[in-house]
């Protein structure tokens, strides 16, 4: 027992004072144990921090027994903070849990993962440094870095509903509408050559029938062709660049002469049907 | 069996053809005979007409139907120049003279004219 | 001439304390617990006052002068130096000092251990207080003071001094809620802890605190010592969990490895930071237009690309006046339509000091829309503006036209139109009389 004793001694962190006894860990070991109470591991913890980190499955159990004494005497003692520490050095975040420690000075902790204390920080797959940290009104103060440990991740606490207003938001991208593709123009092009084709054969047909147009510029049915005319010229002014107001005053004003040489017009071949000329 | 059954099977086929070409014939030489040739006339532009929304249609449905306001005015006009024209001439068809009494030829012209120029200005007012 | 050589002088005294003025008031009220000595926290005072500004003490109890008449503030800032004080002037509740940050009035307030209307006022704050009676104490390091007297080490933040020593402080710790509006400024030592026991046998009294789980132990580096509170009216309050931090006890004593302590820098910043001298930031204005233009349109058209510009300044403390900023790399300029439809980083422009722009499309969706900057980080004053503009789609003469994929549609139409007319001609030029012979020659056949 004497020489575990004095090699404890040496890993106190903090210089000790020359008068205030100093508090020591005495036979700290460790056992992990999985929830069927089968022993995954259990050993006796090095004067430094651990080199090997240990692993926690998500229902396993760690335990921590240990023994503080006061310095020299081998005396157990009830110091008034020894509380764990569990760190994650790159998140900042940290869990602080007491641990009970009889007026004997013994202590047992035990951290089971299948229901993990409040203390224990949010987890990320990143280990906690697992430090011991001890305090007295009597004595002087001493801190053990114990070792690392791989706990599952944890979830992560639901966040303030304003929360996500303080960091930069993902950037939203609008997805636009297609753009309508046109077909070749050598399509169109054959297209409308084939809407014009017909021409031929109408051409082809009325010569076929081999109309007789006698009155073709005769004075009383001339004005009203070409006011026909006019208008389907106006209309398709109006669709190449007219507006609408335009179309409906020159068409006012078109409607006007086209009455009345439809009306001569009309009543000449009227006339000429019931054969009076 | 297999001779006489090609036999007649085959047979057919080199008589139905005249048969068919005879009486597509006959019924046009009949139109051609006894139609007046202002009837013609209209005939034709119908014909002209049907071909050319036919065509509009095709390219509508193989190609592209963007933009779907020309198709609507290019089609419209083909079908609305087709009702206007079919009109005019059911009432200046002298066989159908017993039906349109009090529509004489000229009202029937008139009416075509201007429902044509409106029709007009709604394709072109569409086409875009 | 004397008049005016007079009135120079007036000028240039009222300019030179206007030159230290912080960018929202320089007038501050003072509660003092009748307790606390005035000479005891000369180098927080005196700072202040040689700063600019102008402090007016005032007992907690005493009615006058009143800290806001018919609901307007008297004050810019308030200091509540009362950490022990239980019974207030009737004008003097957690209400109205939460009425005046709404009406950006800035507090900074001293809490203690014991329990005040104070502690009550904290907690709306987010800030979790352990049961009262219950200082904050750590045996670490090993030092010849008192277990509550603890110097603590400042971390960096961006309210601070960087550098700041460490600063001695006693007092009661806080625990934080989660509303970010909260501004950790400094943190309790990973080795401290709150409990209310003077010997080592108050340990089983700490372990059934921890076993109760929640709030239910305050412990460790999580553990707030002064926070301050941002609200989103860009009012500040700062809660100290103990006043001493502020003395000059505290200010001139010296730390266990010997170094000056912090404290006189660490309160100045705090005091900077909760009377809007620093981080105080606001948009100057904002414009928009379409690209190639240079005013803002009544309306935009789908599709439209628009530039945005916002104009931010900082408050410069040293200058008492508002300076161009551009140090925001992370502002982001939002497209919204009940949801945001873009959303992209609105970078400041090289060269244009102050100047933030981005150039966007407009979605193909009409309707009202707002241009929204809204920027909060902790610390700095929040940044939002919106600008409601209409998009609006194609009018029926801005769609494009003569495309090529309509040729046979337009063919269709013209020759439709040139068909009739010669149609037309036709059945007027022809022969009607010839017409009728032809159909009695039929009938006659």
């Amino acid at each position: 027992m004497i020489p575990r004793i004095t090699f404890h001694l040496s890993w106190l962190v903090i210089a000790a004072g020359v008068h205030a006894a100093t508090l020591s860990l005495q036979s700290p070991r460790v056992t992990i144990s999985s929830s069927d109470a089968t022993q995954l591991l259990s050993d006796t913890l090095p004067s430094i921090k651990r080199p090997e980190p240990l692993t926690l499955g998500a229902s396993d159990i760690l335990k921590l027994t240990f023994q503080v004494t006061e310095n020299g005497e081998g005396k157990g003692v009830q110091p008034h903070q020894t509380f764990l520490r569990f760190y994650d050095s790159v998140s900042g975040e940290e869990g602080i849990q007491p641990v009970r420690v009889t007026p004997g000075g013994k202590a047992k902790f035990e951290l089971n993962m299948a229901r993990p204390p409040a203390s224990l920080p949010p987890t990320t797959d990143r280990p906690l440094a697992v430090s011991l940290i001890l305090g007295s009104f009597v004595h002087d103060p001493a801190k053990y870095d114990l070792f690392d440990l791989y706990v599952p991740t944890s979830s992560t606490p639901a966040p303030h509903p304003d929360e996500a207003s303080f960091h930069v938001l993902p950037p939203i991208v609008h997805t636009f509408r297609p753009e309508q593709k046109l077909p070749p123009k050598v399509v169109s092009i054959v297209f409308a050559a084939l809407v014009l084709s017909p021409w031929a054969i109408l051409l082809g047909l009325w010569g076929k029938i081999g109309l007789s147009v006698p009155h073709l510029v005769s004075p009383r049915i001339l004005p009203f062709t070409a006011l026909l005319g006019a208008f389907e010229v106006l209309l398709v002014r109006y669709w190449v660049g007219l507006k609408l107001g335009q179309v409906l005053l020159y068409g006012g004003i078109l409607a006007i002469p086209t009455i009345f040489a439809g009306k001569t017009a009309l009543a000449t071949t009227g006339e000429w049907r019931a054969g009076k000329h | 069996m297999a001779g006489p059954k090609t036999a007649k099977l085959s047979s057919p086929p080199t008589t139905t053809p005249p048969e068919t070409s005879v009486a597509v014939s006959m019924l046009w030489e009949s139109y051609m005979q006894q139609t007046p040739n202002r009837l013609k006339l209209i005939d034709a532009f119908l014909a002209f007409i049907v071909l050319s929304g036919v065509t509009q249609f095709v390219y509508c449905v193989l190609v592209t139907n963007f933009p779907f306001n020309a198709f609507l005015s290019g089609f419209g006009s083909s079908i609305g120049q087709f009702v206007l024209t079919a009109s005019l001439r059911a009432q200046v068809n002298p066989q159908n003279r017993s039906e349109f009494k009090d529509v004489s030829p000229e009202r029937a012209f008139a009416d075509f004219a201007l429902g044509s120029i409106v029709l007009h200005f709604f394709v072109f007012n569409f086409l875009g | 001439m004397r008049f005016l050589g007079s009135a120079l002088v007036s000028f240039l005294v009222l300019a030179g304390k206007v030159l230290t003025k912080s960018s929202s008031g320089d007038s501050v009220l003072v509660l003092l617990d009748p307790s606390l000595s005035r000479a005891n926290y000369s180098i927080f005072f005196g700072g202040l006052e040689q700063q600019g500004y102008d402090l007016t003490f005032r007992a907690p109890k005493h009615a006058s002068p009143a800290i806001a008449e018919y609901g307007v503030p008297n004050y810019s800032h308030v200091i509540l130096f009362t950490p022990d004080t239980k019974s207030y002037a009737p004008d003097v509740t957690p209400q109205s000092l939460v009425g005046l940050l709404s009406e950006n009035t800035n507090l900074l307030i001293a809490l203690s251990p014991r329990q005040t209307p104070l502690t009550s006022l904290a907690t709306e704050f987010s800030l979790i207080l352990p049961p009262p009676g219950t200082p904050l104490l750590s045996h670490h390091p090993k030092r010849p003071e008192p277990a509550n007297v603890i110097p603590v080490s400042v971390s960096e933040s961006p309210i601070l001094t960087p550098d700041t020593n460490p600063v001695w402080f006693s007092g009661v710790p806080h625990a934080l809620g989660n509303s970010p509006y909260l501004v950790p400024i400094l943190r309790a030592p990973s080795e401290s802890f709150a409990a209310d026991s003077t010997d080592d046998s108050g340990s089983g009294t700490i372990l059934s605190a921890s076993d109760k789980g929640g709030e239910g132990f305050w412990a460790g580096s999580h553990i707030g010592l002064v926070t301050g509170f941002q609200t989103t009216k860009n009012s500040r309050a700062v809660f100290a969990g103990g006043v001493e931090l502020f003395s000059d006890e505290y200010a001139k004593k010296a730390l266990p490895s010997g170094q000056r302590s912090g404290n006189a820098q660490f309160a100045r910043d705090v005091a900077a930071w909760v009377f809007q001298e620093t981080l105080t930031l606001r948009i100057d204005r904002t414009e928009h237009h379409r690209v190639n233009e240079t005013a803002a349109p009544e309306m935009y058209t789908i599709n439209d690309q628009i530039v945005y510009t916002a104009y931010i300044s900082a408050y410069d403390r040293k200058t008492s006046s508002w300076k161009p900023y551009s140090g925001i790399t992370d502002m982001q300029l939002e497209f919204t339509m009940l949801d945001p439809h873009v959303r992209i980083a609105l970078p400041p422009v090289s060269g244009e000091p102050g100047k933030y722009e981005v150039q966007f499309r407009a979605p193909d969706r009409h309707g009202v829309f707002k241009l929204v900057v809204g920027w909060r980080r902790k610390g700095y004053s929040f940044l939002h503006t919106t600008t409601t503009v209409p998009v609006v789609p194609l009018r029926h003469d801005q769609y494009p036209r003569f495309l090529s994929a309509a040729w046979p549609y337009y063919a269709g139409a013209i020759s439709t139109s040139v068909g009739f007319f010669l149609f037309s001609a036709l059945w007027l030029a022809g022969d009607v009389k010839g017409e009728k012979k032809n159909l009695k020659g039929v009938k006659s056949e």
